[in-house]
């Protein structure tokens, strides 16, 4: 009976609790999600009637051979920013964690980059990467076409992203490991546990499901990248359609071209896409992330 | 807690709501102006925002009861922002209108007719043809014209001893000046880039081929006169003294120019203004010429430069569309055309007022002769435009950089362009 | 073991020095941007000093740009949506973490989904409903897409996730209901989280330029990232005044990492476990 009545006193709760979130984000999300789905069945334009063309929009999008380049330079540039992006992010956070003096100046730094606006850091970039001028290829005496080189460009932007990236995980991941009671390292040094022992066996398992969110958000920000791509590669760019991403491409159709229809159909797939990605990280967390410890 | 977020929301939502009873709608009387009201003018320079409140300034002085607030947003913004707000009918009640959007617009009926406002014979043919929807209707009022020039540095000239471009200069002189500038001083000649606008679209006219028919339902790539221009253009980036469009990518000719490592690029007339206030220290040391002609055209005299123009435009179904109207006439008469043109923030659109625009460079001391630049308006040619442009437009931009990448071939480039445009029109 | 400890923090310094060069750099050039002329900025090969330290880029942007009205738009701003996000997700990430309730993976995926759309899509609609409403070029305007906040919500969902079920258990044999439970025991344990959701969302707010832009196109009703972006024009930019405006825009978010970064260390002392 007391099993009973904390159930319902969960349900009415529950619905209470999350009720501000979920009304909030079907007027402002799903209701223009729906709105895009819908879209991408019709052959609309920006201004006009809608009409109904089946799936005639997928089908041109599946045999067109620039979206699926687009899909394969959203993938490489997801492989080639997460892991390392993650990663470098929990160095930095635990680095950050660490007992030392002018703690509070390394900290501030490392937040300084997510308040300098974008057009700085897209300019001082490419600035950077220029490859007649550029203190990237002065220093290390290369000659590498940072940011013309086909094979070249996706990487570049990727180095961009991760160094965009750094402040906001690490300050996430930074409050994870600060959640983290002292009294844990305590017991473990009086063990005899080693810096790397307890990094293993207390850090890793309690930060991990703030980890998780960090590789969640960074996925689907990954798979979504736009705007550096716009700042950094730019148009005229002979190298743009080894670089154009799938919102890059979307982006393209709807505003530009005004294939709304069309552009519907790019971001449903680019939905499925992070939403398979993301569902396998989901099944895929069961392995390592530590709930409840 | 709860309540407490409740409350918090509900009074930032009466609070701030208070700023948003600005606008009034007004009656629809003849005299709207005397009646007065308030507008928004929507814009995306924020270099031209003081020279507009200028404009409107005078219009307030005339008309008390009114007041016009203008409004400066970016060039991606402002789209989506229009669009957003013409799908909900809640439009600035004045706004400029890029003839890149035109059509979009216009033929969407979400632009008033305003037709019968302006004075046809004031205006030059190309300003009036940027205005009009594709039913030949005006869809708003010619506010400038630009046009494309050639802007040289002198002391490169000098130094390789070569005479400044002038009336009489043909594409063979670009090349020539350009070897022996290379030679000498080691600099960049003419700096050629992938553009349309400002690049090959000139070539093209010159050599009297066309991009696309009068009336826009052909397209002309594989034309005898256009498809030699475009090679020719593109050919020039095989000379050592053009950089290369990777290099573009890295550094645009217009900041290579003003650094001094090019002695000559194409400019866009609105760029000169900017150049001559962010670049004090070279004034003096450069300057514009009309474009070379083409020496040996199919057809034609061999001169063209490529004009384009930006039109003011309201609301078909503003709230203030009277009062709008009533404005938009203002910013057409000559009084306004000349204001603007004196303010130097374009060309106006008005005939005969060039001089308003090019005298604004030597009263404000920058030593070049805009006169050159007017010039050509006698030869000047339409920029490429059709309702289907948004859709072909990337499309063409894309294989240009192919064949400059050497992906396509010049050949199989030009023929992929006609495709494309032909399909798009077909589509339309 | 003393030494080994010296060597580790020596370590340690070395790794964050490197780090911190690395993630200054933009900053400490866009300092000297502000001090050059345009046409130094543009030179090429580029100059790293400006030839001479004067103000006139920061003397003309605070004439251009209506600072005071931005800033308190901008603070005003972030307030609200800060005072949103921690309320709202703090309520939906522990219903979604610690209560049992029909229909909650079917609202939770909402929540995932939600991050999963490019945000481009949003902007239109949205502005349809305010414009409908007319409410546009207000601050609610400013605030309406971040009243709510799906990644907030599950930030925190994974935060309540990673807290053990003992710890409510135990206030609920002590007699408190749900809510009294969610108040008084398990938010102030997420302190540290807390902080960094809203650092997250001050800082998201702050650097949203699209729909500030769009929605509140009079200069006096919108924010400084979107104020100073009307600096661009078509087809110039004048580098050094929009550097010398982001770094006054800039500001007031140091200012306020810093106030919260000091709750981040009082927040270890507070932190409960087993």
């Amino acid at each position: 009976m007391n099993k009973r009545k904390k159930l319902d006193q969960d349900h009415v709760w529950g619905y209470l609790m999350v009720a501000p979130t979920i009304i909030g984000l079907i007027v402002l999300n799903v209701y223009p999600f729906i709105k895009t789905i819908v879209l991408s069945f019709s052959s609309m334009k920006v201004f006009g009637e809608y009409k109904f063309i089946g799936f005639r929009n997928y089908a041109n999008m599946f045999s067109s051979e620039e979206f699926w380049r687009a899909t394969w330079n959203t993938l490489l540039f997801c492989v080639l920013t997460v892991p390392i992006g993650v990663m470098l992010a929990l160095i930095v956070a635990i680095l950050l964690n660490s007992k030392i003096k002018g703690k509070v100046v390394f900290r501030a730094i490392f937040f300084l980059p997510m308040v300098v606006a974008p057009a700085a850091v897209a300019m001082v970039w490419k600035w950077m990467f220029n490859s007649d001028y550029g203190v990237i290829n002065t220093i290390f005496h290369t000659k590498i076409d940072w940011i013309t080189d086909p094979n070249v460009i996706i990487i570049t932007v990727a180095i961009v992203a991760i160094w965009s990236a750094l402040g906001y995980d690490a300050v996430l991941l930074l409050s994870g490991i600060q959640n983290i009671s002292k009294t844990y390292y305590e017991a473990a040094s009086l063990d005899g546990a080693t810096k790397f022992q307890q990094f293993r066996y207390i850090t890793m398992p309690m930060v991990s499901p703030t980890l998780f969110v960090v590789l969640i958000l960074r996925l689907m920000s990954s798979l979504k990248v736009y705007d550096l791509i716009y700042m950094m590669v730019g148009e005229s760019n002979p190298a743009m359609s080894k670089a154009q991403s799938l919102i890059y491409l979307f982006y393209r159709e709807s505003f530009i071209s005004g294939n709304r229809g069309y552009a519907s159909a790019i971001v449903i797939w680019t939905v499925l896409l992070i939403g398979i990605i993301t569902a396998i990280q989901f099944i895929g967390q069961k392995k390592w992330v530590n709930y409840e410890v | 807690m709860k309540r407490i977020g409740a409350v918090l929301l509900v009074g930032a939502l009466s609070l701030f709501m208070i700023a948003g009873c600005g606008k009034k709608n007004e009656g629809e009387n003849s005299s709207a102006a005397e009646k007065g009201g308030s507008l928004v003018f929507q814009i995306w320079d924020a270099g031209q925002k003081s020279g507009m409140e200028e404009l409107a300034k005078a219009y307030m002085e005339e008309h008390p009861n009114v007041n016009i607030e203008v409004q400066a947003s970016g060039w991606d913004e402002y789209w989506t922002k229009l669009e957003a707000s013409a799908q909900s009918n809640t439009m600035p009640d004045i706004f400029w209108m890029h003839s890149n959007q035109m059509y979009k617009y216009a033929d969407a009926g979400i632009l008033a007719d305003c037709t019968d406002i302006v004075d046809k014979d004031a205006f030059s043919e190309i300003a009036l043809q940027n205005a009009e929807g594709s039913d030949g209707n005006l869809y708003g009022v010619p506010k400038d014209k630009d046009i494309i020039c050639l802007a040289y540095n002198k002391e490169m000239f000098d130094e390789a001893g070569v005479a400044y471009p002038d009336e009489d200069w043909t594409w063979d002189d670009l090349t020539n000046a350009s070897e022996q500038i290379y030679e000498k001083t080691g600099k960049y000649g003419y700096m050629a880039y992938a553009q349309d606008q400002i690049g090959y679209w000139n070539f093209v006219y010159q050599n009297g081929g066309q991009i696309l028919n009068e009336d826009g339902t052909e397209a002309k790539f594989t034309d005898e006169a256009t498809s030699e221009a475009i090679k020719f253009y593109v050919g020039l980036q095989q000379n050592d003294w053009c950089p290369t469009q990777n290099q573009f990518a890295n550094t645009d000719a217009t900041t290579l120019f003003f650094s001094e490592q090019g002695a000559m690029f194409y400019a866009g007339s609105w760029q000169l203004a900017d150049a001559c206030a962010n670049y004090p220290e070279l004034n003096g040391k450069w300057d514009v010429a009309v474009l070379p002609k083409c020496p040996n055209p199919v057809a034609g005299d061999g001169r063209a430069s490529i004009s384009n123009s930006v039109t003011y435009a309201t609301a078909a179904k503003g709230k203030n569309k009277e009062l709008a109207m009533d404005f938009l006439a203002y910013l057409g008469s000559e009084e306004g055309q000349k204001l603007q043109g004196e303010t130097g923030v374009g060309i106006p659109a008005y005939n005969g007022m060039e001089e308003t625009w090019a005298n604004t460079f030597k009263e404000n001391g920058y030593d070049i002769d805009a006169s050159k630049v007017t010039d050509m308006f006698d030869y000047s040619v339409k920029y490429v435009n059709n309702p289907s442009r948004p859709i072909w437009e990337p499309k063409v931009e894309q294989t240009v950089l192919d064949m400059y990448a050497g992906t396509v071939s010049v050949d199989d480039g030009i023929q992929k362009m006609q495709d494309v445009v032909t399909a798009a029109i077909k589509d339309e | 073991m003393k030494r080994k400890k010296r060597t580790s923090a020596i370590g340690v310094y070395i790794a964050l020095i490197i780090g911190s060069i690395i993630m200054i750099f933009p900053f400490i050039w866009m300092l000297l941007t502000a001090f050059k002329t345009n046409s130094e900025v543009m030179k090429v090969p580029p100059t790293i000093l400006p030839s001479s330290w004067n103000l006139s880029a920061f003397t003309k942007v605070l004439d251009l740009l209506p600072f005071g009205n931005l800033y308190l738009n901008t603070v005003l701003l972030i307030l609200i949506r800060v005072i949103c996000a921690v309320v709202f997700c703090s309520m939906a990430g522990y219903a979604f973490a610690k209560l049992k309730f029909k229909g909650k993976n079917i609202l939770f995926t909402i929540i995932l989904v939600q991050q999963m759309i490019p945000a481009q899509i949003f902007i239109i609609p949205q502005y349809q409903m305010l414009a409908k409403l007319e409410l546009t070029d207000t601050l609610f305007a400013l605030v309406f897409p971040g009243i709510v906040s799906a990644f907030g919500a599950f930030f925190l969902r994974q935060t309540y996730m990673g807290i053990p079920d003992e710890i409510g258990e135990a206030a609920y044999l002590d007699g408190c209901n749900r809510w009294q439970t969610f108040i008084k025991v398990m938010l102030p344990l997420t302190k540290n989280s807390l902080a960094a959701l809203s650092i997250f969302t001050a800082v998201f707010a702050y650097t949203d330029l699209m729909w500030p832009l769009v929605v509140n196109t009079n200069i006096n009703h919108t924010t400084l990232s979107a104020g100073l972006s009307t600096l661009n024009g078509q087809f110039s930019t004048n580098y050094p005044v929009l550097m010398a405006g982001s770094l006054l825009a800039m500001l007031p978010m140091v200012i306020l990492y810093l106030i919260f970064q000091k709750s981040f260390i009082e927040g270890i002392a507070m932190t409960g476990g087993k």
